[in-house]
């Protein structure tokens, strides 16, 4: 008896302490920018194993970031990478939706060709495209303008529509099936069966694609030229130069500022990930 | 009667799904299957961004076959990343997801801070740290100095650790392949556990029986993406080690954008490219293929 | 149902696209500068003041960015018939992007150029040839010494616009020279007694005797080779400038050397150090010597070390003046552009005009033009006074012939050159072998790209 009791309480304070142990890991390099932003310049790299600064230098580093590039203040750029990722969040997770259920639950011609191209631009380096992509944005007028980073995101992604795909499968053909003989549409099966089960899944997508969106840099890079239409991950790189003085307390300051929207959508969506609406499964 | 029901039943399927695919569709034809075209066009070419290409045949293929140990390093360097990384990754997150799958407290905090790896990935800090990490003077080095093992050259500058650190670093930012776990996790219905409980099944039994099949479209999800992922992989070596040192991790992609924007060798580049995609295909059929051996899924439709 | 679901789908997402369309609109701050007037119609004396927009790229930090931005809005306060729009950017990916520009043909009209590239982008014909412009008065290079002006020919043409110059240096810490019981350098030193000094403060004080990068470029080797006569790369830089290999080993030897003795660090070390910023250099904080640099580099980091002092690299034993005036940067002309002869009037004033440079304040570099350097001594901080002299002495006494423009392809043989270092330096080749496989292999390399 008192064995099993000694176990029980045992048992959360072993799972809390190795959790807590794992996390420290996970998290330490973000204290570590943390703790550097609120050192003076000079200190950064040369303390650079106390988490605590000998010279505090918060207010200085954080304004000195937040007036930004060229007169434009950091705020701007957090406001373009919001509309970006969250325009394009949307259209990618609405889209990748719709065509995933495609691919699962609707037998039309081609239907497995056109998945394995999904597949197949999965695999294809991104390196190597921009420069085409780039052009044909041109042909089309749209360097430079926002819409250039938000558009390609409403075709959808390969990544969540395989995901998705592979989440519906999960679910059993038997619900749709009754739900036809119901007398329900495929698309009203979506609505009413399929969408409220892959909740979990939506949630996962939503918040890998507001953060993929948000710390891409190569793609801004190429595509704006005009600095009041910079993300984020652009601007952040414009603060380093190898060859004259970089404000490394500003970098990390803004850096710190950058990965706190990300952070917060993360909190509030893991929820729809916790309570994810249980199956009830087939009966017997 | 039935022929004609079923043939406009088919053709109103057809229809659905190409509305439903469409916007994907038009993107891929516009902004994927051009980009694609060009650049295998330009892996014929000696082309330099800024001039016309020019055409050369198979020269480029040849230079990399014959002529090129770099390509072969960065091969090797590439498949070994893949074939250590993966494993590690999907089995950690994997083993982490199970873990937060209870009703502890704290379990929002534990899951976030997973996650922060994934989000700070690619930053300046992450680079800096991890360096200095497996560096001289660093934690690894000091805990090895306690146990008493001395080392002359760190983990990160010693040609034949430093892929380690690598991988190390991909496999700390397992949190994106552990949340897709989670969610999958949500999704076994709880009834199955149940009757398992009354069927007087113990915990090792539930995870092998249940939760193990269960997971199996997600593992092979996981798989096939970290597979791919892994190939593509570039700024892990890019932002730490810049595929130092004696190029011990020029992982394939950062010797690929290297020919392409540092070295103005872009149609070697592209030839890179698509040897890359050549491989990956091979491996993802190879995985596809085993579907049928492992992974149950409950629709039995079409695979 | 079917219908009342696609269509309240498909307004979504027009909705969300009209957002994106309409937060184009709002205003957010701009970097216009200075509305024009010239859409009255009024004219000025000078050629042509119809209205035209220059767009203009640099790289830098936040400080060049801020008061970059505000010499823009200044010139066109003078001119304002001249509005710019501008691309700031960081160093990393500068290069990318604008290679990517250059595939679409939307370079900007003036582009900040570095001596790196500038070779690739003239031979395919993408920037422009500014002696035109420079016979005809409109870009002013009378002030700058001919050497100088002549680092941005390539080919006869001259498409880059020296903005400043600077020296190779050997910045080093006095105190810890006095520490090891070890005399300063003098000007006139010799390898020898570098080696010699170096061995003595890492004997004396345990701290690197000089702590550099020899890896990420090849100005080292550059100066090294110099020294006999040569130089790196040949005249049409299509092969090795240099026939005897026993040079680059002689200088592999004395790495190595230094390497295996503590005195520098080894490659590992230095690739932790390098992670630091500039201010985290062990020079600066007391932990080495001495290095080899730019000469702005006391200026870099005055705010951490003041007291850091510039040396002469050191002479070969035969006394051949190896040491050259390097451009820091160029400002470019795309060849597409439709406003050269603004853009190269822009560059004059960059260059000229003694209010701007004094809002520069040597942030790019040392000026170029002679009256600039005079009317910018009295503000200038004892850093920047020390750098100024270090590249007066440089000049007059110390300099040899100006060193061209690296050529194509020269990225891929610094990488052939850092492996090969480094390969001595983790004990897998001899100085011997690597000689001639970097000579094998930086031949081929610039051989294929003088094909393009």
């Amino acid at each position: 008896m008192k064995k099993s009791n000694m176990g029980k309480k045992l048992k959360p304070v072993l799972f809390h302490l190795f959790a807590a142990t794992v996390g420290f890991f996970m998290v330490y390099p973000l204290l570590w920018t943390v703790a550097s932003s609120f050192k003076h310049n000079s200190e950064i790299f040369v303390n650079s194993y106390s988490l605590v600064p000998e010279r505090w230098a918060i207010a200085e580093n954080y304004t000195t970031g937040w007036k930004g590039i060229s007169g434009i203040s950091f705020g701007t750029f957090l406001l373009n990478s919001f509309i970006v990722s969250a325009l394009g969040t949307i259209g990618g997770v609405l889209c990748s939706m719709l065509a995933a259920y495609a691919f699962s639950r609707v037998k039309f011609i081609g239907r497995n060709f056109w998945f394995m191209c999904v597949i197949i631009t999965l695999m294809v380096p991104n390196q190597v495209m921009i420069v085409p992509q780039y052009i044909i944005f041109k042909r089309l007028d749209l360097i430079n303008k926002l819409q250039s980073l938000i558009i390609p995101w409403f075709f959808g992604s390969a990544f969540f529509i395989f995901l998705m795909v592979q989440f519906i499968r999960g679910i059993p053909v038997e619900l749709d099936e009754a739900a036809t003989i119901d007398g329900c549409g495929k698309l009203s099966i979506f609505f009413r069966i399929i969408l409220p089960l892959l909740t979990p899944a939506i949630a996962t997508c939503t918040i890998f694609s507001f953060y993929w969106i948000w710390q891409d840099f190569f793609q801004p890079l190429i595509f704006m030229s005009k600095p009041k239409y910079f993300t984020v991950s652009l601007a952040l790189n414009m603060y380093l130069d190898p060859n004259s003085f970089s404000n490394y307390g500003a970098l990390f300051a803004m850096s710190v500022v950058s990965v706190l929207p990300v952070i917060v959508l993360f909190i509030m969506f893991q929820k729809y990930l916790v309570e994810g609406i249980a199956t009830t499964g087939l009966k017997g | 009667m039935k022929l004609l029901a079923k043939k406009r039943k088919n053709g109103i399927e057809n229809l659905t799904g190409y509305i439903l695919i469409l916007p994907w569709l038009f993107g891929f034809l516009l902004l994927y299957l051009v980009p694609m075209l060009s650049s295998v066009y330009f892996s014929f070419t000696n082309y330099n961004l800024l001039n016309e290409p020019k055409f050369i045949g198979l020269d480029n293929y040849r230079r990399m076959l014959f002529n090129d140990p770099t390509f072969w390093k960065s091969l090797g360097v590439t498949f070994y990343y893949v074939f250590a990384l993966v494993p590690l990754r999907l089995a950690f997150a994997l083993f982490i997801a199970v873990l937060l799958n209870t009703k502890m407290k704290f379990l929002g905090v534990y899951r976030a801070a997973y996650y922060i790896p994934s989000i700070v990935g690619g930053s300046v800090a992450v680079s800096i740290v991890w360096r200095q990490m497996f560096g001289n003077n660093g934690v690894l080095m000091s805990f090895l100095k306690l146990i008493g093992i001395h080392q002359e050259v760190s983990f990160i500058g010693n040609p034949f650790t430093a892929i380690w650190t690598i991988i190390l670093l991909g496999v700390w930012q397992f949190g994106s392949s552990m949340l897709i776990f989670l969610a999958a996790l949500k999704q076994i219905p709880q009834s199955l556990y149940e009757s398992a409980m009354i069927d007087g099944a113990n915990m090792w039994q539930k995870f092998t029986k249940i939760t193990l099949p269960m997971l199996t479209p997600i593992i092979f999800f996981n798989l096939v993406l970290q597979t791919i992922n892994g190939f593509r992989a570039f700024t892990e070596s890019f932002i730490v080690t810049q595929g130092g040192p004696l190029d011990s991790t020029l992982l394939y992609v950062l010797y690929l954008y290297r020919r392409a924007f540092t070295y103005f060798d872009m149609g070697y580049s592209c030839a890179l490219a698509w040897v890359l995609v050549g491989i990956i295909a091979v491996m993802t059929l190879l995985i596809f293929r085993s579907q049928t051996t492992w992974v149950y899924y409950e629709s039995k439709e079409g695979e | 149902m079917k219908k009342v679901s696609l269509s309240l789908m498909s307004m979504l997402l027009v909705l969300s696209l009209f957002i994106a369309g309409c937060s184009q609109a709002r205003d957010v701050d701009e970097v216009k500068t200075e509305p024009t007037k010239a859409a009255a119609g009024e004219t000025e004396e000078e050629s042509s003041a119809k209205p035209v927009v220059l767009s203009i790229t640099w790289w830098g930090s936040q400080t060049r960015h801020d008061y970059t931005t505000k010499l823009l809005e200044m010139y066109s306060e003078k001119n304002p018939h001249v509005t710019f729009e501008s691309t700031p950017s960081g160093w990393d990916g500068y290069f990318d992007k604008l290679a990517a520009q250059a595939a679409g043909n939307t370079m900007p009209d003036i582009i900040q150029m570095d001596n790196l590239y500038i070779a690739t982008y003239t031979k395919n014909k993408t920037i422009a040839d500014l002696y035109p412009f420079v016979s005809d008065k409109i870009l002013d290079l009378s002030d700058v010494p001919e050497a100088m002006v002549k680092t941005g020919e390539i080919d006869g043409k001259l498409t880059g616009a020296i903005l400043s110059s600077t020296a190779l240096t050997v910045p080093y810490n006095p105190d810890v020279f006095a520490e090891a019981g070890v005399p300063e350098p003098t000007p006139n030193w010799t390898w020898s007694e570098f080696e010699e000094a170096m061995l003595a403060i890492k004997d004396k004080t345990e701290k690197y005797g000089y702590a550099s990068d020899v890896l990420t470029d090849t100005n080292l080797l550059t100066y090294w080779i110099r020294q006999y006569g040569k130089s790196l790369y040949s005249e049409d830089g299509t092969e090795l400038g240099y026939d005897d290999d026993q040079i680059f080993v002689d200088y592999l030897k004395m790495l190595y050397r230094l390497t295996k003795s503590g005195a520098m660090p080894t490659a590992d070390e230095w690739m932790q150090i390098a992670t630091k910023g500039k201010e985290a250099r062990p020079v600066v904080t007391g932990d080495a010597g001495a290095m080899f640099e730019w000469a702005n580099f006391g200026v870099i980091v005055e705010s951490v070390n003041p007291n850091l002092k510039l040396a002469i690299p050191p002479y070969a034993d035969n006394g051949t003046k190896a040491l050259w005036i390097k451009p820091g940067m160029f400002f470019s002309v795309a060849e597409s552009s439709s406003n050269k002869a603004e853009a190269a009037r822009f560059i004059s004033w960059f260059i000229n005009d003694i209010e701007a440079n004094k809002i520069i304040n040597t942030e790019r570099g040392i000026p170029v033009a002679s009256k600039v350097k005079e009317a910018l001594k009295p503000q200038l901080t004892k850093q920047q006074m020390a750098m100024f002299d270090y590249l007066d002495l440089a000049a007059n006494e110390h300099a040899g012939p100006v060193s061209p423009p690296e050529p194509a392809g020269s990225a891929e043989v610094t990488k052939a050159m850092a492996d090969q270092i480094n390969l001595v330096l983790y004990d897998k080749k001899t100085p011997e072998q690597a000689a001639a496989d970097f000579r094998k292999a930086a031949n081929e390399i610039l051989a294929r790209n003088a094909q393009n």
